[in-house]
């Protein structure tokens, strides 16, 4: 087995788990279509009580907890893309390593907090509240890393002049068109209605729409990557050694 | 790389942003310039939104009752969202920090390991430092019609977990200390590396805020709060100019790039 | 990665070109630094802790009567007799007695350590008696600035511990270290008789 091959595992777990969230995403009753945020405490606490949303809040919620966490080797990846860049120092690669567990970390808090909403339906409405007002602040608004991760990659691309680059221009340009994309939706909670509330246009749809339209092109930027260095034996020593 | 050498030679331009194209384009040290100028702006960010727009610090009082703590929400109702807001937007500039301080500790002779379990411990530092607190407090914020008793809850999770987190950034601090201590290449002066054990041991000081709700040891006191923020403030200023001159004194000029493995 | 000069370290005989100030004050420069530092901190406790006590002295005078003056004089004793040693050991050190040295030293951290223990029955006793830290505003102080000093003393025990292990092996034995390490050990001496001072004795 070659050395490479490690990375490939790594590499199609992604696939794997991006198909479960996109199940878990399209099944949570909360996500199709969002909530609002102006909905009062006993609107909420009846969202959970349905027993049409119930179920499914649990089950979409379990498999995120489960597999949240599974974008971690995969950026880890682009770390170890990062470190075989023309780059005089690791300094980029341990900014985007910093910034990876972060994200994922406040995913699974924010389930964390839809699964205990779930947990007793019962509860005081105001609780109820608490829990998926908290969930959905967590969720939408915790986009800093994610936009942290896609500057430092940017300017890791830019920085990268040699012959043969490792990522090529566009992918940098795409990263920073994506950290755009998920910017408004830090302001989550600014407000209850219009496009920056967190069932709006902007923190919902956009966010959300950037961040898969992100792990599909990467996806294939990196397969791409791993191939192509593997055929090429070029890899050197595998995993982190800077 | 031949045409980065040459480039070197050739005379800087004047102007700000002739400059910053000038070192983007060839300083050999841009990457660590990068992230100094990232972490500065980050803390310079910081300090506008938690002192100024979010009053956050200096932080209220623990022994106000409901009523008053709703009327804190709601005087600093946009305060506290917008500028909990940029935050949330910039949260990952911490990492450039870690990055530099981590590299820091790879010029040192030391292993390698401090310097991967100083970038772990602190890659989640901004979660119990400040983020839980953006989070708790923004939703008090935001909904100023909420329950005073969820009010009173979301306030004191908010301070408590600001003000009170102290085991990420005392064994942080303790890892980047040793490092100091015992590296022969001198990276950095002995004298912050015994700065580093008064940083610590505000994370010692501040503990009696979990008890307290009143006085020198509460959140806000004088002890818990205002002298260990002097104590971080010197600490952080110093850490900041030691780290511009090592990147200063960094001399790999324009040769060969390292072997990636 | 390491450079030319980490082979030359300035802590090895004087003869090698030495850092401004070394030579000026016992030990390193650095651990002055450090000493005044850590000095204005223990000031700004001092003074928050006088303040409170101006506030309501009735206060924290019929508190400070549940102290144990005996305890209190016997670990200043204590703390004296430490430093008294340390200060033999780094003259033995200088005459290159190192054994003796080495010994003294070890005094120290067994003086150290009844230090700690003592203190820590001081401790258990009050909180038998029902005086924790929350009692009153006196004991927030009592506690806080003899814990604060006692997490001194423990780091106190790492230092020692180096300038033990340098005595021990030929190699080693930096009079630079020795004397650094002396340099804190007293500090830590003088903030403990600054707060017996201010809160065992002080009317």
């Amino acid at each position: 087995m070659k050395k490479g091959d490690g990375e490939l595992f790594l590499f199609w777990l992604l696939p794997a788990l991006g198909l479960t969230w996109i199940l878990a995403f399209l099944v949570f009753p909360g996500f199709a279509p969002p909530m609002s945020p102006t909905m009062s405490a006993e609107e909420v606490a009846a969202f959970y009580r349905d027993p049409n949303n119930l179920p499914w809040i649990r089950y979409s919620m379990i498999v995120f907890n489960w597999f949240s966490i599974g974008m971690i080797p995969f950026l880890t990846l682009i770390v170890v893309q990062i470190r075989r860049m023309a780059h005089r120092t690791p300094v980029l690669s341990y900014a985007y390593l910093g910034c990876l567990t972060g994200g994922p970390t406040l995913l699974f808090v924010a389930n964390l907090f839809w699964l205990l909403a779930a947990f007793r339906p019962e509860r005081d409405p105001a609780l109820t509240q608490l829990f998926n007002d908290i969930a959905w602040v967590t969720f939408t608004g915790q986009v800093g890393f994610l936009v942290a991760d896609c500057v430092f990659l940017a300017l890791a691309i830019y920085l990268d002049r040699q012959p043969h680059p490792v990522f090529e221009t566009w992918v940098a340009h795409f990263n920073l068109a994506i950290a755009v994309a998920l910017a408004p939706a830090a302001f989550v909670a600014v407000t209850l209605t219009g496009p920056i509330a967190w069932d709006g246009f902007l923190s919902f749809w956009v966010r959300n729409g950037a961040i898969a339209l992100w792990l599909a092109v990467m996806t294939i930027v990196l397969g791409r990557n791993l191939y192509r260095e593997r055929r090429a034996g070029a890899i050197p020593e595998a995993g982190f050694a800077g | 790389m031949s045409a980065a050498v040459a480039d070197h030679t050739r005379a800087r331009p004047s102007g700000f942003l002739g400059r910053i194209a000038w070192h983007w384009r060839h300083d050999p040290k841009i990457e660590l310039w990068i992230c100094w100028w990232v972490m500065v702006s980050f803390y310079q960010l910081f300090g506008i939104v938690f002192v100024l727009m979010t009053r956050v610090m200096p932080p209220p009082r623990p022994d106000w009752d409901q009523a008053r703590i709703v009327q804190w929400f709601s005087d600093n109702h946009t305060g506290l969202l917008v500028g909990f807001g940029i935050i949330f937007l910039v949260a990952g500039m911490t990492a450039s920090s870690n990055a530099i301080i981590g590299y820091s500790m790879r010029r040192m002779s030391v292993s390698r390991a401090f310097a991967y379990s100083y970038i772990a411990i602190y890659s989640l530092s901004a979660i119990p430092g400040m983020l839980f607190a953006g989070i708790l407090l923004s939703v008090g914020a935001m909904r100023p019609d909420r329950d005073p008793r969820l009010l009173a809850w979301l306030y004191d999770a908010g301070f408590l977990t600001f003000v009170g987190t102290m085991g990420v950034f005392l064994i942080g601090t303790l890892v980047w200390m040793i490092a100091i201590l015992i590296d022969k290449n001198r990276v950095f002066p002995r004298w912050f590396g015994y700065l580093n054990i008064c940083n610590l041991l505000t994370e010692f000081v501040v503990a009696p805020c979990w008890i307290m709700k009143t006085g020198a040891f509460a959140w806000n006191g004088s002890i818990a709060f205002w002298v260990d923020t002097g104590v971080f403030v010197v600490y952080t200023t110093a850490f900041i100019v030691l780290l511009r001159r090592m990147v200063i004194r960094e001399d790999f000029g324009d040769g060969p790039l390292p072997d990636p493995s | 990665m390491t450079s030319p000069a980490a082979s030359i370290s300035s802590r090895e005989a004087g003869t090698v070109a030495r850092r401004p100030g070394a030579g000026v004050v016992l030990g390193e420069p650095d651990m002055w630094a450090f000493v005044l530092f850590e000095c204005l901190i223990f000031a700004s406790y001092f003074i928050i802790y006088m303040l409170y006590r101006m506030a309501d002295p009735e206060l924290f005078l019929r508190s400070q009567e549940h102290l144990s003056q005996d305890l209190g004089v016997a670990n200043t004793l204590i703390m004296l007799t430490s430093s008294w040693l340390m200060a033999r050991c780094v003259q033995a050190a200088r005459e290159k007695k190192f054994e003796i040295a080495s010994r003294q030293v070890v005094l120290t951290l067994t003086c150290g350590v009844a230090f700690v223990a003592l203190k820590v029955t001081e401790w258990s006793m009050k909180l038998r008696e029902g005086l924790g830290f929350s009692t009153n505003e006196f004991f927030w102080f009592y506690y806080f600035l003899t814990g604060i000093h006692v997490l001194h003393v423990l780091i106190g025990f790492v230092v020692l511990a180096v300038v033990v292990h340098q005595l021990r092996s030929p190699e080693r034995r930096s009079q630079e270290i020795v004397e650094t390490g002396a340099t804190y050990w007293h500090m830590v001496d003088f903030l403990w008789v600054m707060i017996f001072a201010l809160v065992y004795v002080m009317r």
